[in-house]
């Protein structure tokens, strides 16, 4: 399946940041949505800013354009306001792109668990994102910290709490 | 990091039987992840020694092939080793089943006994006598009762008696052949000719 781009990605001056306020405002709504799929499509949950400058994300090599860092980092903190996005260090390099918010993911998670009985069971996280069992499940691969995000949701809810041990998470269900 | 949420207020659910486990799994977890490289290694090796053969390397493709052996050796006693684990993991939960299922009969059991000793055989004993007392009691309030009835009274029940029983009795005579007789004849038996009107009636519906 092909990631099917919005129109403003052939589109030269998409690329640039406007200035009219107004403009500006669409064309970052453009992007946020862009990112999201795109990242949903990819099933991207981390991402560096300087990496992502060369992905086809934000670098379309049919039309030679690429948004530039900065504009990259007004778009991500457009995600951030949003709620989408968070910075995982201070220089605000690495970011964790949430397609999907962690209480989502944690009902999709908390509803595996129950439907195969699992409840009261313990689990390791390597387990939850990369054992046989979640082979089919679109958890299945999902980024430890995010995963981690998702637990955290549960265990708010009070279905779940987060073991830490020495070498290692895991997490029981309840 | 994981434990923000715990440790304000509420007590960790976690118990050291799921500490126990959480170990285990992972253990089992770092062996999966051994499995995984042994099994990439193996492929990368066949195919390496494949190539040595068509270069003529025999001697190598040989060396390679006793290592891949080996390796794959190793392969089995992980898998053998994860099962070993996993069935660690499935007796502990048992375990840790079997000891609730103890609870919930020891809570029943606590319970029944509570709700017998709310029974005592005394108590048992008083109330049914009682019971029997009222019984009598009732007996006797009935008998008075019954007598408060007058001679009148006994007579006419008596005779509602009788003449139900009489309606019960009632029977049907035989339908006439003969042509009817005179009308004085009518007068006298009414009643039974009222009731054979209803019967034929009846027979015609």
């Amino acid at each position: 399946m092909s990631f099917e781009w919005p129109w403003q990605y052939n589109f030269p001056p998409f690329f640039t940041l406007q200035p009219n306020a107004e403009t500006r405002q669409k064309q970052l709504a453009a992007w946020c949505s862009l990112v999201l799929s795109y990242c949903r499509h990819r099933k991207l949950y981390t991402v560096d800013v300087l990496e992502v400058q060369e992905s086809p994300m934000f670098n379309n090599k049919k039309i030679e354009r690429k948004l530039s860092v900065e504009a990259i980092q007004v778009v991500f903190e457009e995600l951030r306001k949003k709620g989408n996005l968070e910075w995982m260090d201070k220089n605000k390099a690495r970011s964790l792109i949430m397609w999907r918010r962690p209480e989502e993911w944690g009902k999709l998670i908390y509803q595996w668990v129950s439907k195969n009985g699992m409840v009261n069971s313990v689990f390791t996280l390597y387990e939850l994102s990369n054992g046989d069992d979640t082979e089919t499940e679109e958890f299945h691969g999902l980024e430890e910290c995010m995963l981690l995000r998702a637990l955290q949701a549960l265990q708010t809810e009070g279905k779940a709490e987060v073991i830490t041990m020495d070498d290692g998470k895991g997490v029981k269900f309840f | 990091m994981g434990n923000v949420f715990v440790g304000k207020g509420r007590p960790s659910r976690v118990t050291e039987q799921d500490r126990v486990i959480l170990q285990l799994k992972q253990q089992r977890d770092k062996l999966k992840q051994y499995k995984r490289k042994l099994t990439v290694q193996l492929e990368k090796e066949r195919f390496l020694a494949r190539q040595l053969l068509k270069d003529g390397k025999k001697e190598r493709a040989l060396l390679l092939l006793k290592k891949k052996r080996y390796q794959a050796q190793l392969l089995d006693k992980t898998e053998t080793q994860i099962s070993n684990l996993e069935r660690m993991v499935q007796d502990l939960e048992f375990a840790q089943i079997e000891v609730k299922v103890l609870e919930g009969l020891k809570v029943g059991n606590d319970c029944l006994k509570k709700m017998h000793e709310a029974l005592s055989i005394e108590e048992v004993e008083r109330i049914m006598e009682e019971t029997q007392d009222a019984i009598e009691y009732q007996k006797q309030v009935d008998e008075m009762l019954a007598g408060c009835l007058s001679q009148e009274d006994e007579e006419a029940v008596l005779a509602e008696l009788e003449a139900i029983t009489q309606d019960e009795d009632v029977q049907l005579p035989e339908v006439p052949t003969e042509p009817l007789p005179a009308v004085p004849e009518l007068e006298h038996g009414s009643k039974p000719a009222k009731v054979k009107q209803e019967g034929m009636i009846l027979l015609a519906e």
